[in-house]
């Protein structure tokens, strides 16, 4: 909390607030706590017995100055104060006042005088009648009391929540409304209170309180039991009621995010009013959670957006200014190899190598640019894993001119759920890489199909060269970093892209070992069960 | 058409020596080429020019490329092949819906760039009616709804035959996933690609010598389908 509370002169001891002091003018609070606390009177029954001892008195002194022959009006008198007081006073100081005032006006002003026979029968009748007048009197008027009382009540809680609500969507932040909530309620109950914010899906699951010397450690159990089963727990529950705290769950939707504690002085109790009132103001908090939650959400999606749009402002021009100047060198050394091939032959073929390593450069670098940006958004199709193959080995056919090429897809091999262009990418990169660092005239192999029956596919792409050093196998993945004695060339970001990729497809790469030698590297994909029998 | 020339063609980019080298490849094959520098100049010249496809760059200084295309299809039916660096499946694909008949990415080779413009000229000179369609070793009878292999009839069902047909209609140009699926099974399965890739594999099984690796029945990764010319 951040504002001090004053000690209050009334309250029993000073470390607890009491709900009259006066924030400072001005405030949002200053108008709150204007408010009448809520706390629903509960009736002071000793009051009310002496007034109606005091009333009585009264009236029956005077009586006693007016002349013997005016008794059936005092006797009215007396039926008129108990209808007065029936106004003020309970049920049971009524029903005292109907028994005191028939004995009274029997005793000092019916015949004989101080004395409780009467002397005539009709009399008798009298005093039964003030008696159950009194009886019916009180009863009405308390019933009509208790209706009112519950009125105000629910106005009062109205009120209160109404005014949680005005503050609460005033607050800006999770920060400010913790603050305005907490205070509220302390003013309201005249308790201390801190809120703590959760999700369940973090872990280790934690419960950490705003204001932590408010929850003792001990405790903590009993707000975490109410948080995970949306029920309020502590003292004035049956869960947890020794404790000294009352931890009500921030409930929307069958949904928690995060826990109320409450702490009363010693020795006050919590109404069901003010018990209902607390899980009201509850749920109010966790739909501003809930908002402020899709409210960051929103947030960190337009903040996606726009590195997005710059992703793609820089991959534009680019890959413009890049590959205009490459598709001019490769398109004319294209047209050199068709007209000069007798004289020149080898120049052309040449450049166009260097022009597609150059081509592939550009490429890897985009794709990593496009990694790191955070910009990359799978288009999830069904592919078929032999158009997957082939493009990848169409791409790259010269760079494979030296390795036989072995292609096994199983008998079983299922269409795959992937993004075509990154699949073709990641196996372009894995079959680049088995080539290059490999020595000419090895075989080079790659295999599809399903693995861990039914749970996912996977590409392996395995060679004959030297494998890799076990030590080196983590370095791979990362970028710039290239294998130990790699031939000249290339920027080591091949594997970084191709891990990329497949976290990016929900899969992953693994490093291995070729039974019989050399490396093999597998990507795995999630197997997805494709409709295959569409309507004819 | 005009008398001499096999098309008149307007290249709509901005890099002077892709202008240079289209201009040499296409007049060497005969076409007269014609060209722009920006979009609202090439825009401006469809009505007078009016020439038989269009070569349009996506990257041009003035208007994006797939608003020039946009604004050209008001007016205009002319086929237009995209000669573009973008290479994403996003930009093939949004400028194939816009209008476009193909695509080719830069770098491209020149005998790919011939037989696509040969491909999206074909579109407005075949008058329908062309009996028997030869690609490879398979043909396609379309007035006897025959189709053979070698000179082996093939059996092919209802929708098989029709999707034969599209890609024969549409032959050496790409056909997107979005088109063929709308056109077979109708708007409310356009994104039901699985349906279409069983179909392509049941259809290279029947026409294609190594159905894995198809000789006529091309992927273009990611957009669509491409039947060979020839």
């Amino acid at each position: 909390m951040s504002a001090p509370i004053p000690p209050t002169k009334a309250s029993p001891s000073p470390a607890w607030p009491a709900a009259a002091t006066a924030p400072a003018p001005g405030s949002a609070l200053a108008e709150a706590a204007r408010q009448p606390r809520f706390d629903p009177a509960t009736p002071n029954h000793k009051l009310e017995f002496l007034l109606v001892f005091a009333v009585i008195a009264v009236l029956t002194a005077i009586g006693l100055f007016l002349p013997k022959s005016y008794y059936i009006q005092i006797g009215l008198v007396y039926l008129l104060a108990i209808n007065v007081l029936s106004l003020r006073v309970g049920r049971w100081p009524i029903f005292t006042a109907g028994i005191l005032v028939a004995l009274a006006w029997d005793y000092f002003f019916v015949y004989p005088y101080f004395d409780i026979r009467v002397s005539v029968g009709k009399d008798y009748v009298l005093i039964l009648i003030y008696f159950l007048v009194a009886l019916i009197v009180g009863q009405s008027t308390a019933r009509i009391r208790a209706q009112a009382a519950t009125e105000r009540l629910l106005k009062q809680q109205a009120t209160a929540l109404f005014q949680f609500i005005r503050l609460l969507t005033e607050a800006r932040g999770l920060a400010e409304v913790a603050a305005v909530a907490t205070r509220q309620i302390d003013e309201l109950l005249g308790a201390k209170s801190t809120l703590s914010f959760a999700f369940e899906g973090r872990h280790p699951f934690e419960l950490n309180f705003l204001e932590p010397s408010l929850v003792e450690q001990k405790e903590l159990p009993a707000a975490t039991w109410a948080f995970h089963h949306r029920e309020p727990a502590g003292r004035f529950t049956d869960r947890f009621s020794n404790c000294t705290g009352h931890y009500v769950p921030l409930v929307r939707e069958a949904q928690a995010f995060g826990v109320l504690a409450v702490k009363l002085p010693p020795g006050k109790t919590l109404s069901p009013g003010q018990s209902d009132l607390l899980e009201a103001f509850a749920r109010q908090l966790a739909l501003i959670v809930e908002r402020e939650h899709l409210r960051a959400a929103s947030e960190r999606e337009k903040i996606l957006a726009e590195s997005e749009k710059l992703h793609r402002a820089l991959l534009e021009s680019v890959s413009h200014e890049l590959r205009t100047p490459l598709a001019v060198i490769m398109a004319t050394c294209d047209k050199f190899s068709r007209y000069d091939a007798s004289a020149y032959p080898d120049f052309a073929a040449e450049i166009n190598t260097a022009g597609q390593r150059l081509t592939r450069l550009v490429g890897n670098l985009l794709d990593q640019t496009r990694l790191d940006s955070g910009a990359l958004k799978p288009h999830l199709d069904w592919c078929d894993p032999n158009d997957l193959i082939n493009a990848a080995v169409k791409g790259i056919a010269n760079a494979l001119e030296d390795h036989p090429l072995e292609v096994i897809v199983a008998a079983d091999m299922p269409l795959v759920r992937a993004d075509f262009a990154l699949v073709e990418h990641i196996l372009v990169n894995l079959l680049l890489n088995a080539a290059l660092h490999t020595p000419p005239g090895t075989p080079v192999s790659i295999t599809a199909g399903l693995d861990l029956p039914g749970q996912r596919v996977f590409f392996a792409v395995a060679d004959r060269g030297p494998g890799f050093p076990p030590q080196a196998q983590e370095q791979l993945f990362r970028k710039f970093v290239r294998g130990q004695g790699a031939p000249a060339g290339g920027l080591g970001l091949g594997l970084s892209i191709v891990r990329g990729f497949s976290a990016a497809l929900g899969g992953g790469v693994a490093l291995g070992e070729n039974p019989g030698g050399g490396a093999r590297i597998t990507l795995y994909l999630p197997h997805k069960v494709a409709n295959n029998s569409p309507p004819e | 058409m005009t008398a001499n020339k096999k098309g008149r063609l307007l290249v709509i980019d901005d890099e002077v020596q892709i202008l240079r080298l289209l201009r040499h490849s296409l007049e060497t094959e005969g076409y007269e080429v014609h060209e722009a520098k920006t979009g609202l100049a090439g825009l401006g010249k469809v009505p007078s020019l009016q020439p038989d496809a269009i070569i349009l760059d996506l990257s041009l200084p003035d208007l994006d490329g797939l608003k020039v295309l946009a604004r050209l299809r008001e007016s205009s039916q002319v086929p237009v092949l995209i000669l573009s660096v973008r290479d994403s499946e996003k930009d093939i694909t949004s400028a194939l819906d816009s209008g476009a008949d193909d695509y080719l990415t830069k770098p491209f080779r020149e005998r790919e760039l011939l037989s696509r413009v040969r491909a999206i000229l074909r579109r407005t000179q075949v008058v329908g009616g062309v009996a028997v369609v030869r690609i490879g070793d398979v043909e396609v009878d379309a007035t006897a709804r025959l189709v053979r292999r070698a000179g082996q009839e093939v059996h092919l069902t209802a929708k098989e035959y029709a999707m034969l047909l599209l890609l024969v209609q549409h032959r050496g140009r790409v056909v997107t996933h979005r088109f063929i699926l709308r056109a077979l099974w109708g708007p409310e399965a356009e994104e039901d690609t699985g349906y279409l890739r069983a179909y392509i594999i049941r259809l290279r099984k029947k026409l294609e010598a190594n159905p894995s690796d198809p000789q006529y029945l091309k992927t273009e990764p990611g957009i669509g389908y491409r039947l060979v010319e020839e």
